[in-house]
């Protein structure tokens, strides 16, 4: 007969060989050793792995090495002409339309109608919302 | 050479929060002109801005995390603080409209004839689509677990076939809200049932396409290795905001559909 400490009765009570020979006071030691990082596929030589089903081979070993290039770039123009263009006409669309942006309000501002210097309370028949050309 | 003797990530200086900031402008003052001067170009203007904007900062951000190794520990909690932090101030934005439906509904006015729904509406029958809906956005959840799960334990065709049943659940939920809007004999002006209805479901609806997209990006990123089995705070980001919108719809289908109805 073998018998265990019940947490819940705070007794002993009966138990199986295998709790015996497996002591529940006693854990496992824990490995102090940070686990390997498993990326989503084996990291193998190109040559020695067929070309994967999805979406080619990795390519983060390449483009990290890439971008850590130290040429002093800032990281969104790290790629060289392809994220200039991008930043450029970001900025230039971005600018230019706060320029138009701020004529269009300054416009808007302005009284566009004689019809409109009503005395409070005016009919809405006689002065509309101005109408924007372009 | 320079070497940083601390855990924290110094950023490029970066033109991304000024053409944000800008872009903004654009579209808000876009909508100005659209509502008063049958004028859609600066608010278009604004929109392409702005999706350039946020194209280049997150696309800044995987350049700075997974291929310079920026994020760090302790970065990576603040990352974390900071998404946290973001979907609050969503709860609390949320917040606002449920308290709006729960006002007007719980004292219906004279003018609503006194009772909900008011005189006038039939409200959709929760027992159809609603709840369909509410079946599909439950079940993804169940798929982004098991995309993550998989990921963790390195199963690289289980993540992008999990990932993609959430985001197809994502797309079947949005197309069906889309029919149902259509579908749906009351609109958004009919009186304060309308605007309640509609305003709490569209902006809900907005954030399942936001969702949808920020999974779809974490899909592509799977797709190109970019995630470790032990890294992947931006799927996790993804994969908290989209529980986030599913606990909205539920609250969402038991007060607004069921208990409105």
């Amino acid at each position: 007969m073998y018998y265990k400490f019940s947490g819940f009765t705070q007794k002993l009570t009966g138990a199986w060989a295998s709790d015996a020979y497996n002591p529940q006071g006693l854990r496992p030691v824990v490995s102090t050793e940070a686990p390997p990082i498993i990326f989503a596929t084996p990291t193998k030589l190109t040559s020695s792995y067929p070309a994967y089903d999805y979406a080619g081979k990795n390519k983060v070993p390449e483009l990290q090495k890439f971008f850590q290039k130290p040429d002093g770039l800032p990281v969104h123009l790290k790629r060289g002409l392809p994220d200039q263009m991008l930043y450029r006409t970001t900025m230039a669309l971005t600018l230019g339309g706060t320029i138009y942006c701020l004529i269009a309000l300054y416009k808007a501002a302005q009284p566009r109608n004689k019809k409109t210097t009503c005395t409070f309370p005016c009919s809405w028949k006689t002065s509309d919302v101005g109408t924007w050309e372009h | 050479m320079n070497h940083q003797t601390h855990a924290f990530h110094m950023v490029n200086p970066s033109p991304w929060p000024l053409t944000g900031a800008l872009s903004a402008l654009l579209i808000t003052s876009g909508l100005t002109m659209w509502f008063h001067f049958n004028s859609m170009t600066l608010m278009l203007l604004g929109l392409l801005a702005c999706i350039m904007t946020m194209y280049q900062w997150w696309r800044d951000i995987v350049r700075e995390g997974t291929y310079q190794g920026h994020h760090t520990p302790t970065v990576q909690k603040g990352l974390r603080y900071g998404m946290v932090l973001f979907i609050i101030s969503e709860v609390f934005f949320f917040a606002g409209f449920f308290w709006a439906f729960y006002h007007s509904s719980l004292a219906p006015t004279p003018e609503l004839g006194g009772y909900w729904p008011p005189a006038g509406i039939n409200p959709l029958n929760p027992t159809e689509v609603p709840l369909l809906n509410t079946a599909i956005l439950l079940a993804s959840g169940v798929s982004i677990t098991w995309a993550h799960h998989s990921l963790m334990e390195g199963h690289r065709k289980h993540v992008i076939q999990s990932l993609l049943t959430t985001i197809i659940l994502g797309i079947y939920f949005t197309l069906l809200q889309a029919s149902e809007y259509f579908e749906a004999p009351f609109t958004i002006s009919d009186g304060i049932y309308g605007s309640t209805f509609f305003v709490a479901t569209g902006f809900h609806g907005l954030h399942v396409i936001i969702g949808s997209t920020f999974l779809t990006v974490c899909l592509i990123r799977q797709l190109l290795f970019h995630f470790t089995s032990k890294h992947h705070f931006g799927f996790e980001a993804a994969a908290w905001y989209w529980h986030f919108v599913d606990v909205v719809w539920l609250f969402l289908y038991v007060s607004i559909y069921w208990w409105g109805s």
